[in-house]
């Protein structure tokens, strides 16, 4: 009985490994690299999946560029690469598909500023809508009246455990009665079987500068998590105002159980960090951006909160600077330096730790400089 | 475990039926030329699986199958016909088992993720786990010629009732392309993966052909082989996740008793 089992296992394989098809065309159409040649860049290009951002040195002339990507093997892009475009506003670009099935438009930005917003009022949300739910994201407008940026949170992490339904639902969406108009809200949410089973068992509200790379989501999630965006100013103070209520019951993430832990309370996160950007540091990380050993923060401002606050409190953190960081004028004009703030309503969320329900509310947040003194 | 226990049930009967048959004569084993009706209860084992056919692009390697070893038993009745009692038909029911476990290597392959009752449903270019089990019941009717007085051949449709069906698995190592190709691309790296089940799309109805020939081993000890060939996807036909169909291919050998 033996021999025929194999004898037949052969004939299935040799007929299964026979029939493999030739490879079907890619149907993929991504930007994988953007470049601007001949132009001076502050940072590297920003690629999402369906946005580009170059950041350049201001005065730039961004009226006549040629941006030039590199795509998914066999894809097309159109207008082509290399073509010239005005950027004074965002400009618009297909890609195909090796297959031509497929085709995805992005949005390609030029930013050539040499300010900052100092302002958030989280008046301005655009819904990112897919077929079974759809998520706030949080963006400010400029002073050009133009987007300037969006905040990033992990709601596009959330929408994996395919519990999210409406904004309402993920960890970070928008909420009515603001100190002034709306405000951003921040939840505590268990994921359910898929966050279980990715040893990711709750998800933090969360709100920071910076972007969240989905595709290391579930393999590398604190380094999913990019904070950072230039900052030509020497930030003093993160004001604003924020309502807090911690959840009842604090949970310790145990691969992917959530195991309670008795007397312990759940806090919020409000913080700021500024640093300098060197080459292999753009951007801070999860797993480095309050790291006492990261030679690149100049300062770092933070509060953290375990007690319900009830009324809308006002918050002023100063920006405490670590021992022997002096900042350059010159390099913070050219944008050598950049700034990020981050907020969560689980201190512990980028652990998977925290209380389910726990809420943070934000608003009317601005950062105060002080540039008199530099130099 | 179970091919044990499978392996010791068919020990059992094998000497059961031997021990019945020592009292035959060797020159009288032929197949019966009574007219009328000739009874078989058989037991047999299931070898194949569920495949595509051709092989879709999508699945580029064969990483490993295992067809599993599944029980079948079944009673065919046969009515002979003509002077010669060459020609008859029979017409039977079983219960079977039909099984097996693969693991692939895929590009773009249509996927979505169970979780809590919702699924997020995207192409999938990565490792594949696929585990399938389908406790079957079949009704064969089947044209049988006698070659000579030991071998018979049969041929002839089945139509299968699936009572209790699995069809489930991992996807890790690769990447979701969420909604589809231009969607949000989310990695799964080192130990990190997700289950999907499609237990609930197999077809209850299915049909297809079976051939196979019988040889009478003793005067009621026959050895037989079948090939049965499905003829439907294995999936209802509203299901698209999987953008081909799986048909089920199983070859089974075991024996028989004929009265």
């Amino acid at each position: 009985m033996a021999s025929l089992k194999w004898a037949t296992l052969l004939i299935i394989a040799l007929y299964l490994n026979s029939c493999i098809s030739k490879e079907p065309l890619n149907a993929e159409c991504d930007i994988t690299e953007a470049f601007l040649p001949g132009v001076e860049m502050t940072r590297e290009p920003v690629i999402t999946n369906d946005k580009v951002t170059f950041i350049v040195k201001a005065g730039t002339n961004i009226r006549n560029l040629s941006p030039c990507f590199k795509l998914t093997p066999g894809a097309e892009i159109n207008p082509p690469s290399g073509t010239a475009l005005d950027f004074s506003t965002p400009q618009r670009y297909v890609v195909t598909s090796e297959d031509k099935e497929q085709h995805k438009s992005y949005t390609v930005v030029v930013q050539a500023t040499g300010t900052a917003n100092l302002n958030y009022d989280f008046e301005n949300v655009r819904l990112v809508s897919k077929n079974s739910y759809s998520y706030d994201v949080f963006y400010e407008i400029g002073a050009n009246g133009g987007e300037a940026f969006s905040w990033a949170s992990g709601n596009a992490g959330f929408a994996l455990t395919g519990l999210g339904k409406t904004p309402e639902t993920f960890p970070t969406y928008q909420g009515n009665d603001g100190v002034t108009g709306k405000c951003a809200v921040m939840e505590t949410r268990s994921t359910g079987a898929f966050g279980k089973l990715g040893k990711k068992p709750m998800a933090a509200g969360s709100l920071f500068i910076g972007k969240f790379d989905i595709t290391n989501a579930l393999s590398r999630p604190r380094e999913a998590t990019q904070f950072g965006m230039p900052f030509f100013n020497n930030p003093k103070m993160l004001e604003g105002y924020y309502k807090y209520t911690p959840g009842p019951v604090y949970y310790r993430a145990d691969g992917g159980n959530l195991i309670e832990v008795p007397d312990k309370k759940d806090g919020c996160s409000i913080q700021a960090v500024f640093f300098e950007v060197t080459p292999g540091m753009e951007m801070l990380d999860g797993t480095n951006f309050v790291a006492e050993d990261n030679p690149n923060i100049i300062a770092v401002a933070r509060l953290i909160n375990e007690e319900s606050v009830d009324e809308w409190t006002k918050f002023s953190i100063p920006f405490i600077q670590r021992p022997g960081k002096d900042i350059d004028a010159k390099k913070l004009r050219e944008g050598g330096y950049s700034i990020t703030i981050v907020c969560s309503s689980s201190v512990d969320g980028d652990y998977f730790s925290g209380a389910l329900g726990s809420k943070l509310f934000i608003d009317e947040m601005s950062l105060i400089c002080d540039d008199s003194e530099i130099q | 475990m179970k091919i044990k226990k499978y392996s010791i049930l068919l020990f059992v009967m094998l000497t059961a039926i031997t021990l019945k048959a020592q009292n035959d004569k060797p020159r009288s084993i032929q197949w019966s030329s009574k007219p009328g009706l000739q009874y078989e209860v058989y037991a047999a084992i299931n070898i194949g699986g569920s495949a595509p056919i051709p092989m879709p692009a999508e699945i580029r390697h064969i990483d490993s199958y295992n067809p599993s070893l599944n029980l079948q038993i079944g009673t065919t009745i046969t009515k002979w016909f003509t002077q010669s009692q060459r020609w008859g038909v029979a017409i039977g029911v079983r219960l079977e088992e039909k099984s097996m476990k693969t693991r692939a290597s895929v590009k773009n392959y249509g996927m979505e993720i169970a979780m809590d009752g919702n699924t997020i449903s995207g192409n999938w270019t990565g490792k594949v786990r696929t585990a399938y089990s389908s406790k079957q019941i079949a009704f064969p009717v089947t044209a049988n010629f006698k070659i000579n007085k030991r071998w018979k051949i049969n041929f002839g449709p089945y139509i299968a009732l699936a009572l209790n069906n699995d069809f489930n698995g991992e996807v890790h190592n690769g990447y979701l392309r969420e909604g589809g190709p231009t969607g949000n691309k989310v990695t799964f790296e080192e130990d990190a993966y997700a289950t999907y089940d499609f237990s609930d799309d197999i077809r209850l109805f299915q049909w297809g052909l079976q051939a196979g020939g019988s040889w009478l081993a003793m005067r009621h000890l026959v050895i037989n082989a079948n090939l049965t060939w499905g003829l439907n996807d294995i999936f209802n036909s509203s299901f698209k996740t999987v953008s081909f169909d799986l048909y089920p291919i199983y070859l089974n050998f075991g024996f028989g008793y004929v009265f």
